[in-house]
């Protein structure tokens, strides 16, 4: 998994590209993450749209995300999930954790218009 | 386990997260051949990358001297998965199903369901001293299955 980081505004995007799937990307999430915290960022779109496919402890990785930007009163949202990740998220009723959008635009302004 | 009429081929992979999107390709390339849509085909190939996820962390957990092996059937009505791990087993009956989902923003418990949603038919075999064994099938949809609904 490979994930690059941007920023719009005080907005972080990750752009992920691979699989997401546990292993060592669970421990680089999770550093990432409490490293955007100390930053003090607290506002992260997740762009999955070169995310080929998720299994439950990749979600696990993202819950983990979430979790810590909430507990620091921030949010993440997710962007352009494909419908194989969009059925998954249904299935496991994580698309009621994770608000999830068709572009970029979209992601940014609904973090923008929360407090965070 | 039954058995199905068609193409069958093993592989072979190691405890290790990393070669899950090897399995992912062959069922994707192959069932392609098969004509099978593309909505049937991620759908097992995503119960079967949750089944050899389990494989690799509960069942062999990451043992480097531990392979799991998976074998794929591709007939004319049906794709047929088996997952086998060289682990010591689980009481799968005790995991959270479709009826009893984790809290959402719990961060595991989630594969036994994907595995359910996601196929047509899951079962589970386990011999003591041989590892667990997990079926999955799914099911050609017919044609009416494809009719838009309103």
């Amino acid at each position: 998994m490979k994930i690059t980081q941007r920023e719009v505004g005080d907005v972080v995007i990750l752009d992920l590209n691979g699989k997401l799937q546990g292993g060592p990307d669970a421990e680089t999430f999770r550093d990432l993450f409490k490293s955007l915290v100390e930053a003090g960022r607290r506002k992260v779109v997740v762009n999955l749209e070169n995310v080929s496919w998720i299994n439950s402890t990749g979600l696990g990785i993202l819950i983990s995300g979430y979790t810590s930007l909430r507990k620091a009163g921030g949010d993440l949202v997710i962007m352009r999930a494909s419908e194989r990740i969009e059925s998954i998220l249904y299935v496991t009723k994580l698309n009621l954790l994770f608000k999830s959008f068709e572009n970029e635009e979209e992601a940014v302004r609904a973090l923008s218009e929360n407090a965070g | 386990m039954d058995a199905v009429r068609g193409e069958t081929m093993e592989l072979e992979i190691p405890s290790d997260f990393r070669f899950l999107g090897a399995v992912d390709a062959a069922v994707q390339d192959v069932a392609r051949e098969y004509a099978y849509p593309r909505e049937a085909i991620d759908d097992l190939s995503t119960a079967l990358i949750e089944a050899c996820s389990n494989a690799i962390e509960h069942g062999n957990r990451f043992s480097p001297d531990k392979r799991v092996r998976v074998s794929l059937s591709f007939g004319e009505e049906r794709l047929v998965a088996v997952v086998h791990d060289e682990g010591p087993g689980f009481d799968f009956e005790s995991l959270p199903g479709p009826d009893s989902p984790p809290d959402v923003t719990c961060e595991r418990g989630r594969g036994l369901l994907i595995m359910q949603a996601f196929s047509d038919i899951l079962r589970f075999e386990y011999t003591p001293g041989r590892g667990l064994s997990v079926e999955l099938v799914k099911n050609r949809p017919s044609e009416s299955d494809d009719a838009p609904s309103d």
